[in-house]
């Protein structure tokens, strides 16, 4: 390599380090980068652990699960498309996912063992105190707390514990119409607030 | 129906369907091109409340995963015709501005067949490294003339053995290679693969040996030709 060209790209290098190119990276993963797909995790695993975590409780299950996430991410990443849509995006919605599916099978061989324990369901002050004071996003939190109560028990129970409409329906003693009106209101609401363009 | 449906979207958003619902549901989005536009700002949305509780995870996570990549098998991406790309692309104009849509739209039906096939895959793939790691391991391999070859990890321990197919030449149109695992009660069809491939078997205590031969694809209930490979358990 000639020294001009070695020369450039030492001056260029600290910028690329700075800011590494999430989608770029997870294309490189998809061809077997292995260093891109270090850099993803170092990117993202906050991200997924804090997800799953939030959405599991118990840490070592989230943990669990936020491995198999990346493996999954290491294994199916060719067939991201950057043009659909930005790898954050395509890495955290495949993390929801997965979690909340865990959470539901976890869920359901518990209650097979304890048939008569379903219908207490969920203590939700605790809830609630739990998703406010943990939120690290201050927009986010603001934009919750904008939310009538309805909307935001429903939006909380169904993201951050995996109920589906008709568990969160039970929970907050409403029919399932409400509760699917509620989240569309609710979600409206959010993506209005956080500024999500689309 | 399609007003029920439409309906959806905002718990689908949120990951608030059961498995019944949310398939119909992305059968639904397939068609809807309306939908495929909202449900892209609902699912960033989501996104949004999703990395407002990031928590450093614990260290050892990273080493763990590093190591357990460098021996993981990677899916190949999906095909599409120019064509296809294309027809998308007129259908859903907004659909670039809408990025965030990942997953979302034309890609969520089969996205949720592909989680599937990866949590397949890697319990697939630890079953076979803790074959081809165990400590009673036997391996015998063939290797033939025209390239390629044969090669049977099995471990009495594990009552499991590992079959990998590399390089072999194509069986021809039409056809491809079966594995056979061959015991007192004749042959059981192990599965197929085309040029190379890896399986694993259970239950191979009782068995005399593993054979490969060529079928039809699909493969065939018994074998139809001589093995081109037998192999001793």
């Amino acid at each position: 390599m000639p020294a001009s060209a070695a020369q450039l790209k030492l001056v260029a290098a600290p910028e690329h380090d700075a800011a590494p190119d999430l989608n770029e990276l997870l294309v490189r993963v998809g061809r077997g980068d292995e260093q891109a797909f270090a850099q993803v995790y170092d990117e993202l695993g906050a991200s997924v652990f804090g997800l799953a975590r939030r959405v599991i409780r118990d840490p070592a299950r989230a943990e669990e699960i936020a491995q198999e996430v990346f493996i999954q991410v290491w294994q199916s990443a060719a067939r991201y498309d950057p043009a659909r849509g930005n790898a954050k995006s395509w890495c955290l919605t495949l993390a929801h996912r997965r979690a909340v599916d865990a959470v539901r099978h976890d869920q359901a061989a518990t209650n097979r063992e304890n048939r008569y324990d379903w219908s207490s369901g969920p203590d939700y002050d605790e809830v609630e105190e739990t998703v406010t004071i943990t939120l690290e996003h201050e927009q986010v939190k603001r934009c919750l707390e904008g939310l009538t109560d309805l909307q935001r028990e429903a939006v909380n129970l169904a993201y951050y514990q995996g109920y589906t409409y008709a568990e969160v329906a039970t929970a907050l003693d409403a029919n399932t119409a409400t509760i699917k009106t509620r989240m569309r209101d609710g979600i409206v609401r959010l993506r209005d607030c956080m500024g999500v363009s689309a | 129906m399609s007003v029920d449906l439409h309906s959806l979207m905002a718990p689908y958003a949120l990951d608030a369907l059961d498995a019944d619902e949310r398939g119909r549901f992305e059968a639904h989005l397939d068609q809807c091109v309306d939908c495929q536009v909202e449900i892209a700002g609902f699912m960033a949305t989501a996104v949004r409340l999703g990395d407002a509780v990031s928590h450093t995870p614990p260290p050892a996570l990273r080493g763990r995963l590093l190591a357990e990549i460098s021996t993981t098998p990677q899916q190949h991406p999906v095909v599409s015709s120019l064509a296809e790309r294309r027809s998308l692309r007129r259908a859903l104009p907004r659909m670039a501005v809408a990025a965030a849509v990942l997953v979302g739209a034309v890609g969520v039906g089969g996205f949720v067949v592909e989680r599937d096939r990866a949590q397949d895959e890697h319990a697939q793939n630890v079953a076979i490294s803790n074959v081809i790691g165990a400590e009673d391991v036997a391996t015998k391999a063939k290797t033939f003339d025209a390239g390629g070859s044969v090669k049977l990890y099995s471990s009495a321990a594990a009552d499991s053995a590992v079959i990998i197919a590399k390089g072999l030449p194509s069986p021809g149109a039409g056809k491809v290679y079966q594995v056979w695992m061959i015991d007192q009660a004749g042959p059981t069809s192990q599965g197929t693969f085309e040029k190379g491939g890896q399986m694993i078997m259970t239950g191979v205590s009782g068995a005399d040996r593993v054979a490969v031969t060529v079928e039809p694809t699909g493969g065939s209930k018994q074998p139809t030709s001589a093995p081109i490979a037998t192999i001793a358990v």
